[in-house]
């Protein structure tokens, strides 16, 4: 069967024009956009340095993106297909198109040093034949180390993506941060493979591709290995030579780019299609088939209409409120809100734990640089954790709901919507009050201040004895408490700053907490709204597929017999109309 | 001399602890460590090239390389008068192992025995002036051998360290280097920061894809991050070593000498289309393998084009390598850095040792004996003022605080260097400039503008230059 999708979509749809169902329509419809606008997001992920802009060249053939020697990759670049090539900056809502030469100096570390212009990422369209089929590709800057910030933002875009490639190069194992990330990313992606590149300039890299499958297989990670040059491939894609472009072992990886990745996705377009194609017919057949029943033979069909009756009456039961589903879906609902809150909250409180007794141990003006890079790489890190987590246990409550429906609850899914935006965005840096000078005139005055009532008090004292005013006795107090009061002033200040600091923590984890909060109850009530919408539509138009069954059951008791026969005939042909575009599909 | 304070106050602690026989036989050991070399650590992440530079640094093939991670073991290589491995285990006495070569290199056996560290004695030249330690690479997927390392170097309990100098090594300036410096930074008594590291970009070579240019890339980003604000506090400089290119520079054979001048009289077009992959260049032929092994594809391609320019004999070919690797560079620097000073970092360490020693209680008169020595020694002040510079503990205007540096022994602690002259600068000259700074520098001391620390570094930057017109 040679039919696209999108063909046997059309073909229904034609075909159920003549029995006036808005509402099948519109399930087809639906579909039909879905696959017209279908991508594949590619993410190529890694430490810096380990050749990923050079693997996504390599594998469009085009460069596309800046290599250099040093840190080249400033600003992730999304590839993906266009009839002319076309290179976007987008920051934030708003979209500027610039000529293509002007893309290294938007998208390199040389041209836009540590993204300072503010761009969110950039977008390129190039005509390339692997792109048309809908793939994305995704070229992410390098991490020092994945655990840092940066590596935090590659984690939240993980589970919008439909494959990751981790490139690493030749010269070593897999080290373990590297090993975490590709835990972290089996456990939300479908497809992850893992790519050593350089092989042309290590001898060795049969020996460290065998020790990274161990150290993933010990992991108890399943993944597809390739190892790749891209050097080589550039020389092949230069000079046409089919020979080195073998030796670069980039055929392997871009068929299972195709095969694989585009492949599984296709298929799985393919099968909710046929799913959706199928269902919308079978429920047209399925009321015609009542019909022809109750043409055939009138008097069974009141047994007939009452069957019809009670399953009616089972799918408006789907719709009600109460419905089973319902209560699974409102109640897994408020438990993961709950349970990720509180799972935020928890990850937040111990930072905070940790912070307080950092800053509790001296003047925190002294570490506060470091300090606050380290309380926002690990808030960073717990929140995209936790968004994660929250992702995983989403898709598994609406697997949970789907149950309710059918056994093919594979297809009924939606696709989820996962938070693509950056809660980490909208926080307000770590910031402390403009410290409080303790100078040279600060510690003079409060020195003056503590010695004067010092030499007051004990030179009237001892003035009872008949000193004067001003005695060795007095000038001694004078001097010890204004030391004295020094030292306090030293000390509360010291005090205070601690206290600014831990406010400011205190504030910063709290607005860390309150968007990242925001952001996983706006994710997980989308879905709420997305699967509910999603399943009373199912309900709905079962009810009405019923209703037709039956309204047609009803007419056909009263028919004349004349009239009955050439129904019949017509209920067969029609049947078997949609049974042949059913079998296509 | 300092050295003999702190040698005459650790036999005074050894006189006082003498009822402690492990106090004692710790401060002995202490003692004995001021006489030997200077300990210089070799850290770096796995796989950074820390046993190939560290071969490269001795001249010879001791410490085991292989392409997985392979050294498990803490090792030091000390000179000695013939070659002896010992291994220490975790528990129980040192056992003397075989000492084997296998094609070249030693090759140690542990026989599956916990090992806390090996010893391996070697005659060398190299080794007389420092002892080199061999460490496991932090980052390692087995984190029980990066905890070794940072185990060693930087012990949980307030011991302090036994290397008295790291070099690091990095391929890139990673989030856990960051941290490892970071951690190194110790507490303890000297407060000396960053005087004790220099960082290497190692496997320079690799960086730019093996390119004839992949040198000058490497030199160019070593530049870098020397300005890099984040290295600034964790090393004293930054230098771009090629170790494979090195090591093979200091050990290369006639044969292999004559394999390459083969390479190089043979067609030009065929030598390039083999050396686009390492497997396309070692195909079939075990000695073209062994070659790649030893040199890499750059130190292929850099020899090959270096025999077409006229470098025709096996020593001129081996000189060229080793200034090509960056070796003389770190070897120039860590002679600057560690061996002109290698007397006040092993005081330090030492005092280090006996501080902890004397926290533990007790010791009044030697404790008041030990803040003597580092209140009064000049030395430590420059250092202390030094790290505080490089910290940005102290701050002063970016122009003095290089000059600053400079001044402090950054560039090397003769008195021309501090100077920023010539070597060759007679003392007539010398004693003109050291007489221009100390003007300077009692003018910024008197600097109202400045705060007080600011104007305490500058006090001692005026002894400091006191100091040069003795």
């Amino acid at each position: 069967m040679t039919t696209t999708p999108i063909e046997s979509v059309d073909r229904a749809l034609a075909a159920i024009a003549r029995y006036d169902r808005p509402d099948l329509e519109a399930r087809l419809r639906q579909a039909r956009a879905r696959l017209a606008d279908d991508h594949v997001r590619l993410l190529v992920v890694g430490e810096f340095k380990q050749g990923k802009s050079m693997l996504v060249n390599g594998l469009l053939g085009a460069p596309v993106c800046p290599v250099f020697d040093d840190i080249a990759t400033a600003v992730p670049t999304v590839v993906r297909y266009a009839e002319q090539p076309v290179v976007t900056l987008v920051r934030e809502e708003a979209r500027i198109e610039v000529p293509i030469d002007q893309l290294p100096s938007y998208a390199s570390e040389a041209g836009n040093p540590g993204n300072r212009e503010r761009l969110d990422h950039i977008e390129v369209g190039i005509p390339r034949p692997i792109l048309s089929e809908g793939l994305m590709l995704v070229d992410t800057p390098g991490v020092g180390g994945l655990s840092s910030a940066h590596g935090a933002a590659t984690m939240s875009a993980l589970p919008t993506a439909d494959a990751v490639l981790l490139v690493s190069d030749a010269s070593q194992e897999y080290t373990a941060p590297e090993l975490e990330f590709l835990r972290n990313a089996v456990a939300v992606c479908p497809n992850v493979a893992c790519v050593i590149t350089k092989t042309d300039l290590y001898p060795e890299w049969r020996f460290v591709a065998k020790r990274n499958q161990e150290h993933v297989a010990d992991a108890g990670i399943k993944a597809s290995f390739f190892m790749v040059s891209s050097t080589l491939r550039w020389h092949a894609l230069q000079t046409g030579d089919q020979e080195v472009n073998k030796e670069s072992g980039y055929p392997p990886l871009v068929t299972y780019l195709r095969k694989h990745v585009l492949g599984e996705a296709e298929s799985l377009s393919q099968r909710s299609t046929r799913h959706d194609v199928h269902a919308v017919l079978d429920q047209i057949i399925a009321s015609l088939r009542a019909e022809q029943a109750a043409q055939e033979d009138p008097a069974s069909a009141a047994a007939l209409i009452a069957d019809l009756q009670r399953a009616e009456e089972r799918a408006a039961g789907l719709k009600e409120r109460s419905a089973r589903w319902q209560q699974t879906l409102s109640d897994g609902v408020a438990d993961l809100n709950a349970d990720v809150d509180y799972d935020l909250r928890d990850r937040m409180r111990e930072i905070v734990r940790e912070a307080e007794d950092a800053l509790q141990a001296g003047d925190p003006t002294k570490i506060w640089d470091q300090f606050s890079s380290w309380v926002q790489d690990a808030a960073s890190a717990a929140v995209s954790a936790n968004s994660v987590w929250a992702t995983q246990r989403a898709r598994w409550l609406a697997r949970r709901v789907a149950e309710h429906f059918d056994s093919e609850r594979e297809q009924m899914l939606p696709s989820l919507r996962t938070g693509t935006a950056d809660p980490m965005r909208s926080v307000r840096e770590l910031t402390v009050k403009e410290e409080e000078k303790f100078g040279v005139g600060g510690r003079l005055l409060s020195g003056l201040r503590g010695g004067y009532s010092g030499l007051l008090m004990f030179g009237l004292l001892s003035s009872v004895i008949g000193l004067s005013l001003l005695n060795p006795i007095s000038i001694g107090a004078g001097l010890l408490l204004g030391g004295k009061t020094i030292g306090d002033e030293r000390k509360r200040i010291v005090q205070r700053r601690q206290n600014d600091a831990k406010t400011a923590l205190r504030k910063y984890i709290d607005d860390v907490t309150f968007h990242a909060g925001k952001e996983s109850r706006d994710m997980l009530r989308g879905m709420q709204r997305d699967l509910r919408d999603h399943f009373t539509t199912l309900a709905e138009q079962l009810k009405r597929s019923l209703q037709e069954s039956i309204q047609a059951a009803q007419k056909s008791v009263k028919a004349s017999s004349a009239d009955r026969s050439a129904r019949l005939s017509e209920l067969v042909a029609e049947i078997a109309a949609l049974e042949k575009v059913r079998e296509a599909a | 001399m300092i050295i003999d304070e702190v040698r005459r106050v650790l036999s005074m602690a050894i006189e006082a602890y003498r009822d402690q026989p492990r106090v004692a036989h710790f401060l002995r050991g202490q003692m004995n460590r001021l006489d030997s070399p200077l300990r210089v650590a070799i850290a770096g992440r796995v796989k950074a090239g820390k046993s190939t530079l560290l071969n490269a640094l001795v001249g010879d093939s001791l410490a085991p390389t292989d392409a997985g991670e392979c050294t498990r073991v803490v090792t030091w290589y000390q000179n000695g008068p013939s070659p002896r491995v010992v291994m220490e285990p975790v528990s129980g006495d040192p056992v003397s192992l075989p000492v084997v070569r296998r094609s070249g290199a030693l090759s140690i056996s542990l026989g599956g025995v916990a090992a806390s560290r090996l010893v391996v004695d070697w005659p060398s030249q190299s080794l007389r002036t420092m002892t080199l330690i061999d460490t496991p690479g932090i980052a390692s997927v087995s984190s029980e051998n990066s905890l070794r390392t940072t185990r060693f170097l930087t012990p949980d309990d307030d011991t302090p360290t036994e290397a008295d100098a790291v070099i690091y090594l990095m391929k890139h300036l990673h989030a856990s280097d960051g941290e490892f410096l970071s951690a190194f930074r110790d507490q303890g008594v000297a407060r000396a920061t960053a005087i004790n590291t220099v960082a290497v970009l190692s496997r320079a070579d690799e960086i730019g894809g093996g390119r004839a240019d992949a040198m000058i890339s490497a030199r160019a980003i070593a530049s870098r991050y020397r300005t890099e604000p984040a290295l600034h506090g964790l090393c004293q400089n930054v230098v771009a070593v090629a170790g494979l290119l090195a090591h093979t520079g200091r050990t290369l054979t006639q044969a292999e000498f004559s394999l390459l001048a083969g390479l190089a009289d043979g067609p030009r077009d065929a030598l390039e289309s083999s050396l686009l992959s390492a497997d396309r260049f070692s195909s079939g032929s075990s000695e073209r393998a062994a070659l790649l092994g030893r040199f890499g594809v750059f130190g292929i391609r850099l020899s090959v084009s270096l025999i077409r320019q006229g470098v025709r004999s096996q020593a001129a070919l081996a000189a060229e390598l080793v200034a090509r690797s960056g070796l003389e560079d770190l070897q120039r620097v860590l002679s600057v850095q560690f061996g002109e000073r290698r007397d006040l970092l092993k005081a330090r360490s030492a005092l280090l040792a006996l501080d902890q020693v004397l926290r533990g209680g007790g010791g009044g008169r030697l404790a008041g004996e030990v803040e003597r020595i580092l209140a009064a020694t000049h030395e430590f002040a420059e250092l202390r003022l030094l790290s505080a510079l490089r910290s940005g503990v102290v701050s002063l205007p970016r122009a003095l605080a290089s000059e600053a540096e400079q001044l402090l022994g950054l560039g090397g602690v003769a008195p021309a260097a501090r100077l920023g002259l010539a070597p060759s600068c007679s003392d007539v000259e010398v004693r003109r400039a050291a007489f221009a700074s100390l003007r300077r520098w009692q003018a910024h001391a008197e600097n109202p503008m400045f705060g007080r620390r600011s104007a305490d570094a500058c006090r001692v930057l005026v002894r400091t230059c006191e100091g040069l017109l003795v």
